[in-house]
């Protein structure tokens, strides 16, 4: 596990309790988060460099840093001999050019390396893709999502915290633009809008275009005070109906006939072990799973490299205008 | 006042936060007076007219306010509360805003000093030096009990301080047997019963077992509703932890299902249920408060 801090946390402890895993060695900056690791992992190895991770002969590696650092720490992962398998936290990258060296490392290789696009293990994002790939709603005609929370609706720590996290887009935008590519395959850049607040952009507002004519618009913003939990959300339309989705519920609307709704309730929701939330547990089992399989896990790195692109584009959009 | 059963009926304070499991919609079609501690205040107290006669809630600055209100209403008295700490929505928040762990420890600590307690801020300070997790834990559980003191006077009866799910379910997962013994005797020293809400029922009796604690001495939040929700691994599994304590120690959370179920269809399950020692459930109206408790009061 390399990085201690919330996710590095959330994910030690799913891993822990998932068969045929165990925490051999953590890799963590802070001097402060290492001595309480020390208490806390009692026979686990606590190192303060990515390199000396080499000599414990790992398997697998999490990289669960600040996304400015994802690039140089999975870099070192492969270039010293670390480990073949990695996992690495949203987004993979800064930006596409790191995400795509990444993705070149990640296939020579030869390991599996997936990236942690939470929301789609929330069962209600995999049931609105079940639908879609059922042609419930016929062929998608046009999509609008959002990526919403209220984190920093109070104003506090805007600027400092939101870079660390890598800015809107890749602290949250990111989700949505990761679920349209997973439902609607290739998106193409239209057009790019953005508001600030001093000199902070407070949401980011683009559109896509995809394949028969789709078009797409999303927003993301962390200043949305109703949402008190972040949230993604979508409606679709197609030549046959609706689709509403978010982190709770999905809707169905056909054109003709009932309509249907189905809450997390009804989504069979439970896992073996839930820490906060139950997507945690599937979505480590899944890339454990692959790794004892050796076959590829969803979402790769190259899949992942692709949220990191059209996020450039959009940065770049916004930057001229 | 209500008659005192045996049980324990609890106010909930999910909608005293606006919090809704069911979905965030629902939330955003509330009527905003729910937040009010003064309207919340006056619906714990309704509460406690129709059955209630505890209130389970997570500490916070709405809640403490909530607290402040029943005991200038001089109701306090007829009120066992069940505090759940941390608020982790508030510090995950927190830790949001101020870059990550070491930034909300930086916060804490400022908490601390503010709080004037030398005792806290000594303990704090040698717990963060010495890199020590129980003497951070019981300086944190020090100033957590602190505020609820302050807010509900000294006339108040804390019958239990229970630890939030997040820090239970981590601590399962780590196994982290000597956190959960040091916290068990710390509350028990302070005369309070010792509490876990947790999503992992039966993985928390398992290891309680292992680890010698007896579930049945301890309080144990966790979810139990008709349709399995939240109930992890199944919802059998978890009737067959509960089946298998000694004692009755569970109170039971999501009940309704974040409002998918009836009241009725609900307490009919829990009502079912052996070994239960209470129910917590959250109301947002005047009439739900009185028609809710009125019902369980009755079945339960």
């Amino acid at each position: 596990m390399v990085g201690l801090g919330k996710m590095g946390i959330v994910h030690s402890c799913t891993l822990n309790v998932l068969p045929n895993v165990e925490i051999v060695a953590v890799c963590e900056k802070s001097g402060m988060i290492r001595r309480f690791s020390k208490k806390i992992f009692k026979e686990v190895s606590i190192v303060d460099d990515v390199a000396k991770l080499a000599e414990f002969d790992l398997d697998a590696a999490f990289v669960t840093t600040p996304i400015p650092s994802h690039f140089s720490v999975t870099k070192a992962l492969y270039a010293n001999n670390v480990v073949r398998n990695v996992f690495v936290e949203k987004t993979l990258a800064d930006n596409f050019e790191q995400a795509s060296e990444l993705t070149k490392l990640a296939s020579r290789s030869e390991g599996v390396n997936m990236v942690g696009y939470l929301r789609r293990f929330y069962v209600t994002f995999r049931k609105a893709r079940d639908l879609l790939l059922q042609k419930a709603i016929g062929t998608p005609s046009s999509f609008g999502g959002y990526a919403y929370s209220a984190d920093f609706c109070d104003g506090r720590g805007v600027s400092e915290a939101l870079v660390s996290r890598g800015g809107i887009l890749r602290d949250l935008g990111c989700y949505a633009i990761d679920l349209s590519l997973w439902f609607f395959g290739e998106l193409h850049l239209s057009q790019v809008k953005t508001s600030t607040r001093g000199d902070q952009s407070d949401s980011v507002k683009f559109e896509v275009e995809g394949s028969n004519g789709l078009v797409g618009y999303l927003e993301a913003s962390p200043f949305m005070p109703d949402y008190r939990m972040p949230e993604i959300g979508f409606l679709i339309k197609g030549s046959e109906g609706e689709i509403v989705v978010n982190d709770d519920r999905v809707e169905l609307r056909p054109v003709e006939g009932k309509g249907s709704t189905w809450y997390r309730h009804d989504l069979d929701d439970r896992v073996p072990f839930c820490l906060g939330l139950p997507e945690y547990y599937r979505e480590d089992a899944l890339f454990v799973d692959s790794v004892m399989k050796k076959q590829a896990a969803e979402p790769d790195f190259g899949m992942a490299a692709r949220v990191d692109d059209l996020i450039g584009q959009i940065e770049q959009g916004g930057r001229n205008g | 006042m209500a008659d005192r059963t045996d049980k324990l009926l609890l106010v909930g304070d999910n909608p005293f936060h606006n919090i809704s499991h069911l979905s965030q919609d629902r939330t955003k079609l509330r009527d905003r007076s729910v937040v009010d501690p003064s309207y919340a205040a006056g619906l714990v107290m309704t509460s406690l007219d129709n059955g209630a006669n505890g209130f389970m809630f997570s500490v916070s600055e709405t809640t403490l306010s909530i607290l402040e209100r029943v005991r200038n209403a001089e109701r306090i008295e007829d009120l066992s509360l069940f505090a759940i700490v941390p608020y982790a929505y508030e510090y995950v928040r927190l830790a949001a805003q101020t870059g990550g762990i070491v930034g909300l420890a930086k916060v804490f600590s400022k908490q601390l000093a503010s709080s004037g307690s030398f005792r806290a801020i000594a303990s704090g300070a040698s717990g963060l030096l010495g890199a020590n997790p129980v003497s951070l834990l019981k300086t944190y559980l020090a100033y957590e009990i602190g505020r609820i003191k302050s807010s509900a006077g000294k006339h108040a009866k804390i019958e239990s301080v229970l630890l939030h799910e997040i820090v239970v379910d981590m601590a399962l997962a780590l196994n982290l047997d000597w956190l959960f013994k040091a916290y068990i005797d710390f509350v028990i020293k302070h005369e309070y019963t010792p509490g876990f809400n947790t999503c992992n029922f039966p993985y928390l009796v398992d290891k309680f077992n292992g680890w010698g604690i007896d579930p049945a001495k301890v309080i144990i939040a966790a979810p139990f509703n008709r349709i399995g929700f939240e109930m992890n691994p199944s919802r059998e599994e978890c009737e067959r932890a509960l089946k298998g304590l000694s004692e009755p120690c569970l109170i039971a959370i999501s009940i309704l299902a974040a409002g998918y179920l009836r009241p009725d269809d609900a307490m009919e399950y829990i009502a079912s249920l052996p070994n239960v020692k209470g129910a917590a459930v959250g109301v947002s109206k005047e009439k739900h408060a009185r028609e809710t408790f009125r019902l369980f009061n009755s079945k339960f």
